[in-house]
């Protein structure tokens, strides 16, 4: 298999706090590939590293086997681009937004620029700054697609989007990947990178803790249950039940913490009569310090490849 | 328009050049028409009277001559401060004002050189300054009837004010330079406020000062109007001293630009 982004011991310190710290990667041809890391653990540094709109401290970055310092404009040519915040010419109109970019580019194809524009509803008549979050990532996409770019890089693409329009977003990638190309998507999101990714890279302080197919995450993946009882609490029938630990009793309450599906301590529940029944995902800030606790970064590193 | 960064450049920038334009070229002839009243013999007594050193230092030594009186109205003080004015806000919003909006980030992602987006920029920069010259010399020449300053002649009031675009010029370029180097609207807006004035007053009061007698030399209003275009015609060396300034400055906003990392 081809590989589209090779990255060897990438690293960028920014100022004064440290951005990404080396970061190897591979990311090849036809996958999407999920960065997922909480706020401010280097994603937006990655794809700007990548994009060549900041240098490496040290170590490189290829795309499509060109070094991303050496020939970015014929890296930028095959690659489509959305940032997170869409900040773009507050007078020219939607469609004169794409437009500009079309022409930047040359040869887009014109039928395909406007099946794109209809499948996300895009209204193209407005002044850029008249339309919602929403709206702008939509002609973002638009301008990151109609190229047919081999590769998209997307920076957590669905950040303040309702999710109807989230929901848009996630097939558009399951199509571009269906096409053959290859998404490198950021995110904060476990469940969004789970929907769309085959793999993902794990990004916490800068550093990689573990890159893994999305599968191999879902023991990352649970749920906090917490059940009121009217009565007493029936700590044992919980206790063997399949994915269920730390759980905690006290009057009344039961906490757990529940991996994997949560049928089960539903089904067991049901049988008791209760005044109250809590399931929350984590954020993945918790998750992260659940998994890993609050060990020094380097040593994850170091096992979690 | 919308095919190139050059094209969108003077998109955005068509009603700033409509306006300044018009501002510039108004200015100018509602200043020229002045002219008649100072054209007299009370006139040129009363200004006798002033200390020959100040009159020097407010460049205001010939003004009932009308060559010299446009070079101390028009194209002494208000036209070129505005044009330089005009000038530093298309330099500084070329690249620094882009970047700080975050509106480079999209641009830079797509098939298009740094270099190339500064030349593009600089480019629509000079199309914009030569607009608004233009436009000031038709209003110049229209008024030169009415208001009495012929003799100056359709030759040099062009020569005037081919440099004078050459000086606005130069100092967009500056604020491009500054802009590229460090992205940063407000330093640029610094750097070319700062430099203007300290080459303006080098040139108007450092002949009068014996250790700064050399700062003449170096500031750009010396080469726009110490060869006296509309007395003399155009100074091709003069011009040609800006237009290299220009050249450079360019040049130093695309290496620089070139080298750094883009805001986000």
């Amino acid at each position: 298999m081809t590989s589209i982004i090779e990255t060897e011991q990438l690293t960028k310190f920014y100022g004064t706090h440290r951005g990404i710290v080396d970061v190897d990667l591979t990311v090849t041809e036809g996958e999407a590939f999920g960065f997922l890391g909480p706020n401010g653990a280097g994603k937006t540094t990655m794809i700007r590293t990548l994009l060549d709109h900041i240098r490496p401290t040290r170590g490189r970055a290829r795309i499509f086997g060109i070094d991303t310092t050496e020939d970015p404009v014929a890296i930028h040519r095959r690659l489509g681009y959305l940032p997170g915040e869409f900040a773009l010419y507050d007078k020219l109109t939607g469609g004169q937004t794409i437009e500009y970019f079309a022409n930047l580019r040359g040869g887009v194809d014109r039928a395909y620029q406007q099946e794109l524009m209809d499948r996300l509803e895009v209204d193209p008549s407005r002044r850029f700054r008249e339309y919602s979050k929403g709206n702008k990532q939509k002609i973002g996409l638009v301008v990151a697609l109609q190229h047919r770019p081999e590769l998209l890089l997307l920076d957590e693409p669905t950040s303040g989007l309702d999710p109807l329009i989230q929901q848009e977003f996630y097939s558009v990638i399951r199509e571009a990947k269906a096409e053959g190309r290859t998404v490198f998507m950021s995110s904060h999101i476990l469940s969004e990178v789970e929907r769309t990714c085959d793999r993902v890279a794990i990004i916490r302080d800068g550093r990689l803790v573990r890159v893994d197919r999305v599968g191999a995450l879902r023991d990352m993946a649970h749920h906090t249950v917490e059940i009121r009882f009217t009565g007493a609490v029936p700590e044992a029938e919980f206790r063997s039940l399949p994915g269920v630990s730390d759980l905690v009793a006290d009057d009344h309450v039961l906490r757990m913490r529940v991996t994997g599906g949560i049928t089960p301590v539903v089904q067991a529940a049901a049988r008791h009569e209760l005044s109250d029944f809590v399931s929350r995902e984590p954020t993945l800030e918790e998750t992260f310090l659940a998994e890993y606790g609050q060990e020094p970064v380097a040593e994850e590193a170091a096992h979690g490849r | 328009m919308l095919r190139s960064v050059f094209g969108k450049s003077l998109w955005d920038q068509r009603r700033g050049i409509l306006g300044w334009s018009l501002a510039v070229a108004a200015v100018g002839v509602l200043y020229a028409g002045f002219y008649p009243s100072m054209n007299n013999p009370e006139m040129a007594a009363a200004i006798r009277a002033f200390p020959q050193g100040l009159l020097e230092a407010l460049g205001m030594t010939d003004i009932t001559s009308p060559a010299g009186y446009l070079g101390s109205t028009t194209y002494g003080i208000l036209g070129p401060v505005l044009m330089v004015i005009f000038a530093g806000t298309l330099g500084v919003r070329a690249i620094a004002g882009d970047e700080e909006a975050g509106r480079l980030d999209v641009l830079l992602a797509h098939p298009v050189e740094r270099w190339a987006v500064v030349v593009q920029r600089a480019a629509a920069m000079a199309v914009a300054l030569a607009v608004a010259g233009a436009l000031l010399f038709v209003a110049m020449l229209v008024a030169s009837g009415p208001a009495q300053f012929e003799e100056v002649g359709a030759g040099n009031l062009a020569a005037a004010t081919v440099q004078l675009v050459l000086l606005a010029l130069l100092f967009g370029a500056l604020g491009l330079a500054a802009g590229a180097l460090t992205g940063s609207r407000g330093l640029a807006w610094g750097v070319v406020a700062g430099v203007a004035v300290l080459t303006y007053l080098a040139n108007t009061m450092g002949p009068t000062v014996d250790v700064l007698a050399w700062s003449q030399d170096v500031s750009p209003w010396f080469y726009y109007s110490g060869g006296r275009p509309l007395a003399n015609g155009f100074q091709a060396v003069d011009a040609a001293v800006l237009a290299a300034t220009t050249l450079v400055l360019v040049v130093i906003a695309v290496i620089g630009f070139r080298r750094r990392d883009i805001a986000v």
